[in-house]
């Protein structure tokens, strides 16, 4: 159920200009973690290949004289048993791969701009997938709940997930883990994603979702910022707010309605005082 | 030949331990020990002895350089080296120096070079296994040296 009334194609529009840079930086790590991700399954069956050839090789030196020893059973046993290794791990190999780019196809479908009916496991998942070569030093938890499907900008929602996941990356040191509980609460969903970083000051904690608030200096932004994470939340008619305790990480809380608001997009100009509230909502958990 | 040599892999990918060995019992008469975490590794080099460790770099519970560098406290002779995947380059050949590798292989490996830094690299340790054991023998010999001229310094006395 798409709508992709002339309203949603984004001219004009500021945040959605803003979703599509983030896209872009998005695409090239992208290819940065698919290159990296690719290289394991390729290596393994780059030298199984050549085993494989060596393998046979050594059967047919056995076979030449077209009279098998009794001492050169042993090594045609050894033979099978390591081209036995090679056929499971080109399974898992081969397996990997069909993953990858079923990543990358579920990517694609979701990139659409319009609002549909999203599986936001699906959404976390993709994105987690995306930054998997970023995440390897880390251990993400999931702890995934029953959630219906959400009516939302996927591709919108998704670039939220991808800048949460992303700050609870840089502030968790390797070794470090990260938490997602997705949980359905009434008439909402709640995704919560949380690190063992070192936290927010609570000086900082109200200032985060601030627009230009960073506390990286000379990063390369991939992300679109918290200021506009809460915008995109804001327009779904959700909530985005954070809570850390410093020295014990940060959990980002996002809630989203399953009934949304009939025109999503336009939520923001019309009640503004809609980002004060949440703003006021972090800020109560500066504790 | 008196003794079968063993080498260590330790990476987090299966699909790596397992081409390795697979690579290693076809080709070679090596022992092959796969771990696919580096912590159950650091805590086999406890017991086992191993001539050669080939370590991933990208690992999730500690990365390759802390790995070897671990392992070479309980393994001082031991040969290590490490297997990077082309975008930890950098990084790894900076931590090199720091960690006192023998040798760094880049993913996708080359199974003959891969064998030949093997092969090296038991060489080298039983190089030093033998220094080490002569240095041990020299030692002796001399304190049973300063042992007899102390004994022939008292009966003349």
């Amino acid at each position: 159920m798409r709508s992709d009334a002339p309203a949603d194609a984004g001219f004009d529009d500021p945040l959605a200009d803003r979703v599509n840079e983030a896209r872009l930086a998005t695409l090239g790590l992208l290819v940065a973690g698919l290159v990296h991700e690719i290289n394991t399954p390729l290596g393994a069956i780059n030298s199984n290949h050549d085993v494989l050839r060596r393998a046979l090789g050594k059967l047919q030196d056995i076979l030449a004289d077209e009279v098998v020893e009794p001492h050169e059973l042993d090594e045609v046993r050894r033979i099978v048993r390591a081209v036995d290794g090679i056929l499971r791990v080109n399974d898992l190999a081969v397996e990997r791969m069909r993953g990858l780019v079923s990543n990358l196809r579920n990517f694609g479908r979701i990139d659409g701009s319009g609002t549909d009916m999203a599986d936001l496991h699906e959404g976390i998942d993709s994105t987690l997938a995306i930054l998997a070569h970023e995440l390897r030093p880390i251990s993400v938890v999931k702890e995934f709940g029953e959630l219906p499907r959400v009516p939302c900008r996927p591709q919108q929602v998704n670039q939220v997930f991808m800048n949460l996941l992303m700050n609870a990356r840089q502030a968790t040191p390797d070794g470090g883990s990260i938490t997602i509980r997705t949980a359905r609460l009434g008439d909402a969903v709640q995704v919560q994603i949380s690190d063992t970083g070192a936290g927010i000051p609570s000086g900082q904690l109200g200032r985060i979702f601030e627009p230009g608030f960073t506390t990286r200096d000379g990063r390369i932004g991939m992300g679109l910022g918290l200021a506009i994470c809460r915008q995109i939340v804001d327009r779904h008619g959700g909530r985005l707010h954070a809570a850390s305790e410093p020295g014990r990480g940060a959990t980002f809380t996002l809630h989203l309605p399953l009934v949304q608001p009939p025109r999503i997009e336009e939520t923001v100009q019309r009640s503004p005082d809609r980002t004060e509230a949440s703003h006021d909502e972090a800020n109560s958990d500066t504790r | 030949m008196t003794m079968q040599n063993t080498v260590m892999v330790v990476d987090d990918e299966v699909m790596v331990t397992a081409a390795l060995r697979s690579f290693l019992e076809l080709e070679t008469s090596y022992r092959v020990l796969g771990y696919t975490s580096a912590r159950a590794a650091l805590d086999a080099l406890q017991t086992e002895s191993v001539d050669v460790i080939v370590a991933d770099f990208m690992m999730p519970e500690m990365d390759g350089i802390t790995f070897l560098k671990a392992a070479r406290d309980s393994r001082p002779l031991t040969s290590r080296v490490l297997l990077t995947g082309y975008a930890d380059k950098e990084n790894a050949i900076r931590a090199i120096n720091d960690a006192g590798l023998y040798y760094y292989l880049e993913k996708p490996w080359n199974n003959d070079h891969l064998r030949l830094v093997i092969r090296n690299g038991i060489e080298r340790s039983s190089l030093f296994n033998e220094l080490d054991s002569r240095v041990a023998a020299l030692e002796s010999a001399h304190m049973e040296l300063h042992g007899v001229r102390r004994r022939l310094l008292q009966a003349f006395r």
